[in-house]
């Protein structure tokens, strides 16, 4: 694999494996997937993040072919994929409800594939040993589906869609019906053996913790448009625009107007709710722009001299407190230690250096 | 502490008619076929004769009519399987609106009296019928086809028309109940929609067919208006042999004989029919599911 100096994968340049030009998928004339173009490079763990009905469903069935697209072309190894049926792409799915079936045994699903390019029985009884090797489930074989708990049923729906080698593995939603312990499991899991095959994983799912823990890059997705693209640090740390900044994790979202900095400054400042913040200038945003403040719940703590803020809501998290403050008719998350009692009045230091400027929409 | 009641009690109310309904006419049957006939007096006289069973062992003529019951069910099975499985699975990929219309056409042969159906049969197959007179008119033959009325030909054709219903039906759901996934995931590992049909749709679509099976196998055998009124010289049935022992002939103990020994040997060919199918891995696979 091709790395940078610094070892991280440089998908640059280990090559494009597929490639997708204005894509573009209608349901009862409601546009699904809005005219996509996108790069999928190779050995790479893809994400598709984004709320139900965004479209990224949408576009892993165009990519397996059970879904054709109304307009635009997907490019596989350089080859065109239109007209080309399920059955002859060289991708396999692992589907959020598993679907295996339910008439063969572990064993007899994992060779499902094997069994219809007729290989001698030798070579298909120790490939079948080494997929199902690489998901932990060597000693279930000889099981049912209905004898196996989800978690299981799912390893053995990912033995049976790498058996045949994919050049691309594609998993929809894959986790979200088991329990978040067993996800976490598996995420791990999965993320190993993308590694140890070395095949391009293209992942689904509307968990933005899960899309940072697994993927290489991440595709954020809303109403059949890609909003942003990139590693998931960069997503997290700065994100494309407010629904992204909304999406991928709790943050207060204060809108206002830029009141300094120009495009090529390094810092900006923004006149909101909570006053001017200055934060490090966007690309495109310049003095006068409508634009939101971001601010995370973890940047926020509780001291004397700070914005004068009412106690809505506190939800008990575990470790901390989720509080819901008003300041200035706005709602501001923060985490707090103690229960704080709904109603009273703290005052809020909104650590200002963390805070971001980040598009509308 | 609620009452606990099992699902299979919900069968009870039922189970509680059939017994009595089903079981005590079959013990009067019993009974009936080793009492003997004083034909001096027309009596049934009690007795405790084996006669009548004699008769049904050594006669021939019984055995010959029961096994074509048997074959002539089998048979109307058979081929309706073969004709309703396709238009059952194309049903499951109609819209929704159309599989309703779909199955209400499909019933239509249900809807008017078996006697007219059957002379309406008459109709369109006779000598001088619609598919003579039009077969006559484009010149492909001279004269009528005497096979298409009063033959073996008539009976299974009108049997297999009057009971394909009953084989779609049971088929199409079976069919339909199947996850769609499935079919998408054995598309995906590599199945032409051939390989699919065969690897999946086939084997998970077994109960269906045997609930078919089972059913016009039953119907078909057990006919007795259809061979008798279209069948010709061919239309001789052990039903309308028990018919005519109970009526015309006064043989009771026969005709219960009959009765009864007609019944086994179809209850065990449906037997071993059923049992033979649900033997697959796709009908224990969906048996399973509901109960894991």
């Amino acid at each position: 694999m091709v790395t940078t100096p610094e070892g991280a994968p440089d998908y640059a340049r280990s090559g494009l494996l597929l490639s997708a030009r204005g894509l573009t998928k209608t349901y009862g004339g409601q546009c699904v997937v809005d005219g996509i173009d996108l790069d999928i490079p190779e050995r790479a763990f893809t994400t598709f993040l984004g709320p139900s009905g965004c479209g990224k469903t949408t576009i892993l069935r165009m990519i397996a072919g059970f879904e054709t697209p109304d307009a635009g072309s997907i490019v596989l190894d350089g080859r065109a994929l239109s007209g080309v049926p399920p059955e002859r792409r060289p991708v396999n799915t692992v589907f959020q409800s598993y679907a295996l079936f339910p008439h063969l045994t572990v064993l007899d699903n994992v060779a499902f594939s094997l069994t219809l390019r007729r290989q001698s029985n030798i070579d298909v009884a120790a490939r079948v040993k080494r997929a199902l090797d690489a998901v932990h489930m060597t000693a279930f074989g000889d099981r049912y589906p209905h004898q196996l708990s989800g978690g299981q049923q799912q390893r053995i729906a990912v033995a049976r869609a790498i058996i045949a080698e994919p050049h691309l593995l594609l998993l929809d939603e894959p986790l979200s019906a088991l329990d978040k312990k067993m996800r976490g499991h598996l995420q791990i899991e999965l993320k190993d053996l993308q590694r140890r095959l070395g095949i391009a994983f293209v992942y689904v799912t509307h968990d933005q913790e899960e899309a940072f823990a697994l993927s290489d890059i991440v595709v954020v997705m809303n109403k059949g448009r890609i909003v942003q693209k990139a590693p998931p640090l960069t997503i997290y740390a700065r994100p494309a625009n407010a629904f992204v900044a909304d999406f991928i994790g709790a943050a207060t979202l204060l809108p206002g107007d830029i009141v300094a900095g120009e495009e090529a400054n390094e810092s900006a400042a923004i006149d909101t709710a909570i006053g001017i913040v200055a934060c490090p200038a966007v690309e495109g945003l310049a003095k006068g722009d409508r634009a939101v403040l971001a601010i995370r719940p973890e940047h926020v703590r509780i001291g004397t001299d700070g914005l004068s803020a009412v106690i809505r809501h506190v939800v008990f998290k575990g470790d901390r407190y989720l509080v819901e403050a008003e300041v200035n008719g706005f709602i501001l998350q923060f985490l707090a230690d103690t229960p704080l009692t709904p109603g009273t009045t703290v005052g809020l230091i909104v650590d200002k250096d963390r805070a971001f400027i980040t598009r509308i929409g | 502490m609620a009452p606990v009641f099992h699902r299979a009690q919900l069968a009870l109310p039922v189970a509680l008619i059939l017994i009595p309904g089903c079981v005590l006419p079959l013990v009067v049957l019993l009974v009936f076929s080793v009492f003997e006939v004083d034909l001096d007096t027309f009596t049934l006289v009690p007795a405790f004769s084996g006669q009548s069973w004699r008769q049904i062992f050594t006669n021939p003529v019984f055995a010959f009519l029961i096994g074509k019951a048997v074959v002539s069910g089998a048979g109307t099975a058979v081929l309706a399987a073969c004709v309703g499985y396709p238009i059952a699975v194309s049903m499951t990929r109609l819209p929704v609106l159309w599989k309703g219309v779909g199955s209400i056409v499909l019933l239509t042969p249900l809807y008017t009296g078996e006697i007219v159906r059957i002379y309406a049969w008459r109709i369109v197959l006779g000598s001088e019928g619609l598919v003579n007179a039009a077969l006559e008119w484009i010149g492909l033959i001279d004269e009528p086809l005497k096979f298409l009325l009063f033959s073996p030909f008539t009976t299974h054709l009108v049997l297999l028309y009057n009971n394909l219903p009953f084989m779609v039906l049971a088929i199409w759901i079976s069919a339909e109940l199947i996850d769609k996934r499935l079919i998408e995931a054995a598309r995906d590992l590599g199945a032409r929609p051939i390989d699919a049909f065969f690897k999946v749709i086939l084997p998970l679509t077994t109960p269906g067919l045997a609930v078919g099976i089972f059913t016009v196998f039953a119907l078909a055998a057990g006919d007795m208006m259809t061979p008798s009124l279209l069948g010709g010289t061919s239309g001789a049935t052990p039903m309308a042999m028990i018919d005519n022992l109970f009526g015309t002939a006064f043989d009771w103990p026969l005709a219960s004989a009959l009765s009864l020994s007609l019944l086994v040997v179809l209850f065990a060919f449906a037997t071993g029919f059923v049992t033979v199918l649900l033997r697959f891995e796709g009908a224990r696979a969906v048996f399973q599911r509901g109960t894991r």
